[in-house]
């Protein structure tokens, strides 16, 4: 049986597949809350080759830019926006809202910040580092206008990924923990601050190149496998 | 043993060693993988060729996270999907649903006592395989012995890609010399049936 040619093959779908993981992180690098995922292996049996063991997100933190824009929040450390959309939650890095006609707070894509609720009327919106929104209506009174709650999860590698920056609970990542923001040592809220995705762009680079030789070099191991076919099959000249 | 069958038998080895060589190329992005190595011996029967794991560590690669963990010099017992207990050289865990330690490939991380480790956020282990979370201990990871932690590493494969090549060329080019071996082998026997045993009329 010719295992050099089908362990050579696995090398290649595998580096085919590292590449498809660091191209989507290159193409979501401008994405507002994105995580950056990466393709892990494993060896197959004994000499067979290598398999695919999935795909691993890093919540390593991204930074922090002031956006300046009206409703843009951040979290600056562990914890995530609970969004709601047609009675499904999600959860997200991505804190860029808009007070939408009804007075929730929503992206672009119609996800609803839970929690928080501004009134008609309302040009001044503050959020605590500690999530709580205050907005002040005409004439200059100050409103309570909800509070933002962060959620987070025992295990959010295990989270399911439903959009560039969205995510959904899973059986496997744990109940979700409500997060108190503001305390010393906790997560805070940074208000007018937008949270980048955590790519390298160099980083994403290199591992291009590797893969792309790496590719190569199992290419060059499925020609050695065929060629030695090729001699094989023409030791019997008759 | 005839010539035809020594070169068979060196061509099945140059075959074995190419097999070898792929499979190690193809696991140049597998975590913890280590790079196995091909032996031939001559014997009165031919070649064999017999494969063993080569021992030296692979770099090891910063992740910061606390649960990649990588044993240096030795391995830390996990529990696979079946309850077979063996030992890893590096893997990354998460905390699953009962906030056990699960790793991509599935396998459950053990405590010294043979249970399973709970984790939690915020836990460090120290390089004796401590686990403290918030300070306090929340196990100890089962160590081979003289085994040393680095939490937060991840090891790659030790497979230099440089190597395995070169390995590819020279089984090819062993192949293609076992072939033309056994060829010029066949053709002086053609010789020797066709030709010397020829009765001349």
């Amino acid at each position: 049986m010719n295992r050099a040619l089908y362990a050579a093959a696995t090398g290649m779908s595998a580096q085919q597949q590292t590449l498809d993981v660091v191209a989507d992180n290159l193409a979501n690098a401008d994405v507002v809350g994105f995580k950056r995922a990466t393709a892990t292996f494993a060896a197959l049996g004994a000499d067979l080759g290598t398999i695919a063991t999935g795909v691993r997100r890093t919540f390593e933190q991204g930074k922090l830019e002031r956006s300046g824009g009206p409703f843009d929040v951040a979290v600056d450390g562990a914890g995530f926006f609970t969004v709601e959309r047609d009675g499904q939650r999600a959860y997200t890095r991505a804190g860029s809202f808009a007070r939408a006609a009804d007075g929730t707070m929503q992206n672009a894509e119609g996800w609803r910040l839970e929690g928080v609720r501004i009134p008609a009327g309302a040009n001044k919106i503050e959020v605590a580092a500690d999530g709580s929104v205050r907005v002040e209506i005409a004439g200059g009174e100050q409103r309570d206008a909800g509070r933002i709650r962060l959620t987070n999860f025992a295990a959010p590698e295990r989270l399911r990924s439903i959009g560039s920056a969205m995510f959904a609970a899973t059986r496997e990542c744990g109940a979700p923990v409500t997060l108190a923001a503001g305390r010393a040592n906790g997560p805070k809220i940074a208000f007018g601050m937008l949270e980048h995705a955590n790519v390298s762009i160099v980083e994403a680079m290199m591992a291009i190149l590797a893969a792309q030789r790496a590719y190569e070099a199992n290419a060059k191991g499925v020609q050695a496998a065929d060629e030695m076919q090729r001699i094989a099959n023409n030791l019997h000249r008759g | 043993m005839d010539g035809i069958e020594l070169m068979a038998g060196a061509m099945h080895a140059a075959q074995a060693r190419l097999d070898v060589s792929a499979s190690n190329l193809a696991n140049v992005s597998s975590n913890g993988f280590r790079r196995r190595v091909a032996h031939a011996t001559l014997s009165a029967r031919g070649l064999a060729v017999s494969t063993t794991t080569a021992p030296e560590q692979g770099p090891l690669e910063r992740t910061g996270r606390a649960f990649d963990l990588s044993a240096i010099g030795g391995g830390f017992a996990v529990r696979g999907a079946h309850g077979s207990v063996g030992y890893e050289r590096s893997a990354s865990f998460t905390l699953d649903a009962n906030r056990h330690l699960i790793d991509e490939r599935g396998n459950l991380l053990l405590d010294a006592r043979g249970g399973l480790l709970r984790g939690g956020a915020g836990a460090t282990i120290d390089p004796l395989g401590v686990v403290r979370g918030d300070g306090e201990p929340l196990g100890r990871l089962r160590l081979s012995s003289g085994t040393r932690i680095a939490s937060g590493f991840l090891e790659r494969s030790n497979v230099d890609a440089i190597h395995e090549m070169v390995d590819v060329l020279s089984a090819q080019r062993a192949f293609e010399t076992a072939e033309k071996t056994l060829s010029a082998v066949d053709e002086t026997r053609a010789k020797n049936v066709n030709d010397v045993a020829r009765v001349k009329g």
